[in-house]
């Protein structure tokens, strides 16, 4: 997700009038202009309900801009840190409209959904159904037509003298959409005033696939709010510095370790750990064959995290992750993390056999507290014996 | 019988060349899958593990005539022009096997495939698999373990996820039976062939008894899957999995596993999905393993 500003600058880009604005990052960051009108600050954060949140705010003066602008930086809204604040001029809005496109999956099609009643509050409006809506899916063989945006516009009850505007947003909009490879655009609100169509909100979402069409855009956004802690930084490295397979991790506020291989895998394995009433300490997953040094640096990073009462170490049964590779990252990592709580590992795959004997070789080796399990344990149920393990040394307390 | 791939399939594999390429040549032709040719444009003339490889799908087609379906390999960035060529030469299954293939680039393929009537699997997909006939892409990967998990038998899979096919297929076979087909059909935004789709299919192979179904957070294609029980459209016992409660207590917009899968509002949560399938009629489990004891239960 993109935030405002930045959604607005792709707009203005494919030609989308938007309000003069500027970012600003300290309280400092914006000229006293005494001729300037009312204008709006907003803070940059992800919430859609930002304005009831208290992150929009209409100043008078540029007194007032400061005493906010003060008061927003470094102040939590909800659980976002306000790090960047748009200010920009107060358009006069004689009517907020509302449009939208994104792909539909009940179609499997673009889609363009607008609305002559725009503004806060409107998903609520469409969901309890007080509010007319057009949505029209878009071939994209043949692309949006301008005699379907203004049939959408003209279905939507908006003032005939407006159509050809509003289709001519439209039609900007879908080139923004395809041309920046867009997950989602959505202008909530598109303001008529005096001087035409306006975006006066925009949230746009990018496809990270299609980055290799757009060099210069960088995708590596926080998914956190919160700064990336030292290990995040050093798995996100590793997993650039070699194209083969992938390692994410995003830690969390539990006790338990979690390592887990697969996409579909680590989401099922961490409904298990949660309906066992345990908490992971971390996300991490690997994925698509790496290599031992991926893995490996994944594991330095998801075993090192201080207060873990265990290691679950889960994945289901690979079709070309190959198991003896990847417990290689997994034996040189432990080897040097030296742990001393209770270690579960349920894997099957590739190589399985070679692998799960490496690891039962390493793990008396070096006095690790670990069970290893094949595809004989179903998955879901060795997070019940995770769990188990560290419910037991807490019964013994050592 | 078995749905979309059997006895009757011939394959040509599209990126061929490539690590991944010949790596899937060789466990199809393990599995005794008939692939006929391959194409890399620009290598034409080479051959990978004694299969022809072709400058164009056109000319693989000139001399391999029984080709009908194809399994793409090759990068992201050319994976709408392999599918589109494939369909353009008549080809009526094509298999993606790509991942991170841009959305722009799958509606578009997909659209074009609606046009002529061709069947698009994937993107992102793992495979499909119809035991002891056919097998496209490394779905089960090395012999003794696709020889473990699969087996000729009474049970539809369908996941999102390439690894969770296996594992659920794992998990059927522990019930003590085997599977009719087993597809992997991506965890993408927009995809070719989604649950729905397959149900019809399942729904008319006489087979198929009954359908697991791994699912995942994010979209609406487990919510579809009600409304064609509900119909009556579906009307076989159906075992449903859907991961990725745990999402639910993360901030919104964190994306997790596959690229379709984030929540939106309260649209795309486990949750929802679960309810709906359970008022429609399908059985829907809370643990991966329970699928087994659910399976004995009904068959």
């Amino acid at each position: 997700m993109l935030h405002e500003y930045e959604g607005k600058a792709l707009l203005k880009k494919h030609g989308i009038a938007v309000p003069d604005g500027k970012v600003v990052r300290s309280p400092s960051g914006i000229s006293d202009d005494p001729d300037r009108g009312k204008v709006m600050v907003k803070a940059q954060i992800y919430a859609s309900d930002r304005a009831a949140k208290g992150g929009i705010i209409i100043c008078k003066d540029p007194e007032d801009v400061k005493r906010n602008l003060s008061r927003l930086l470094g102040s939590k809204i909800g659980n976002e840190t306000v790090h960047e604040i748009l200010v920009e001029e107060k358009a006069e809005i004689k009517k907020e409209l509302y449009l939208s496109i994104t792909y539909d999956t009940d179609s499997r099609l673009p889609a363009i959904i607008f609305s002559s009643e725009g503004g806060s509050g409107i998903e609520n409006r469409f969901s309890e159904g007080k509010q007319k809506i057009v949505k029209r899916n878009i071939d994209p063989l043949s692309g949006l037509q301008p005699w379907q945006a203004r049939e959408i516009a003209i279905d939507s009850g908006t003032d005939p003298a407006s159509i050809n505007k509003i289709a001519d947003v439209m039609l900007k909009a879908y080139r923004c959409f395809l041309q920046e490879d867009c997950r989602l655009i959505e202008i909530n609100p598109l303001a008529e005033t005096p001087t035409g169509f306006m975006a006066i909100d925009a949230r746009i979402d990018l496809d990270e696939t299609a980055g290799f069409r757009h060099p210069e855009v960088n995708y590596q956004r926080v998914a956190v709010d919160r700064q990336p802690t030292e290990r995040e930084i050093s798995v996100k490295k590793a997993n650039d510095a070699d194209y083969r397979g992938t390692v994410k991790y995003v830690e969390l506020d539990g006790d338990i370790g979690f390592l887990a291989a697969g996409g579909g895998g680590s989401i099922t394995c961490m409904d298990a750990l949660l309906l066992h009433g345990a908490k992971p300490a971390n996300y991490a997953e690997y994925s698509g064959n790496p290599s031992a040094q991926k893995v490996y640096e994944l594991v330095k990073a998801a075993a090192s995290k201080p207060g873990l009462k265990g290691l679950w170490i889960v994945g289901a049964v690979a079709n070309f992750t190959r198991v003896d590779e990847t417990m290689k990252g997994v034996i040189d990592a432990l080897k040097e993390i030296k742990p001393n709580y209770p270690i579960v590992v349920r894997r099957s795959g590739p190589f399985e056999k070679e692998g799960l004997e490496l690891l039962k070789k390493a793990a008396k080796e070096h006095g690790w507290r670990m069970e290893i399990y094949g595809k004989e344990m179903p998955l879901t149920r060795s997070a019940e014996i995770m769990v188990q393990r560290i419910k037991n040394i807490a019964r013994r307390g050592d | 019988m078995s749905i979309l791939i059997g006895n009757k399939t011939n394959v040509l594999v599209q990126g061929i060349t490539g690590n991944e390429g010949v790596r899937a040549t060789k466990h199809m032709l393990e599995y005794g899958t008939k692939v006929l040719a391959g194409v890399t444009p620009g290598k034409g003339g080479q051959a990978i593990e004694g299969i022809p490889v072709y400058n164009s799908v056109k000319e693989a087609i000139a001399n391999h005539p029984k080709i009908n379906t194809s399994i793409v390999y090759v990068p992201p960035f050319a994976a709408k022009d392999a599918v589109m060529e494939a369909i353009a030469n008549g080809i009526g299954l094509v298999n993606v096997i790509t991942e991170n293939v841009p959305i722009r680039d799958a509606a578009e393929m997909l659209a074009c495939a609606r046009k002529e009537k061709a069947r698009v699997i994937g993107p992102s997909s793992i495979g499909i698999l119809s035991p002891e006939k056919s097998r496209l892409g490394v779905i089960g990967g090395e012999k003794e373990i696709v020889e473990a998990i699969y087996k000729e038998g009474p049970v539809g899979v369908m996941s999102k996820s390439g690894g969770m096919t296996n594992e659920t297929s794992w998990v059927v076979r522990q019930a003590g039976v085997g599977q009719s087909t087993v597809i992997g059909i991506g965890g993408d935004v927009i995809i070719g062939t989604n649950y729905t789709d397959l149900l019809g299919l399942f729904e008319r192979d006489r087979q198929t008894k009954a359908v697991v179904m791994f699912g995942e957070l994010g979209g609406t294609y487990e919510d579809q899957v009600a409304d064609i029980i509900k119909s009556g459209d579906f009307s076989k016992p159906l075992i449903a999995f859907i991961a990725g409660k745990f999402a639910e207590y993360m901030p919104e917009g964190m994306h997790f596993g596959h690229a379709g899968a984030f929540i939106e509002g309260s649209r795309g949560s486990p949750t929802e999905k679960k309810k709906k399938l359970r008022e429609a009629g399908a059985i829907v489990v809370e643990q991966h393993h329970e699928i087994a004891e659910k399976l004995k239960e009904i068959l």
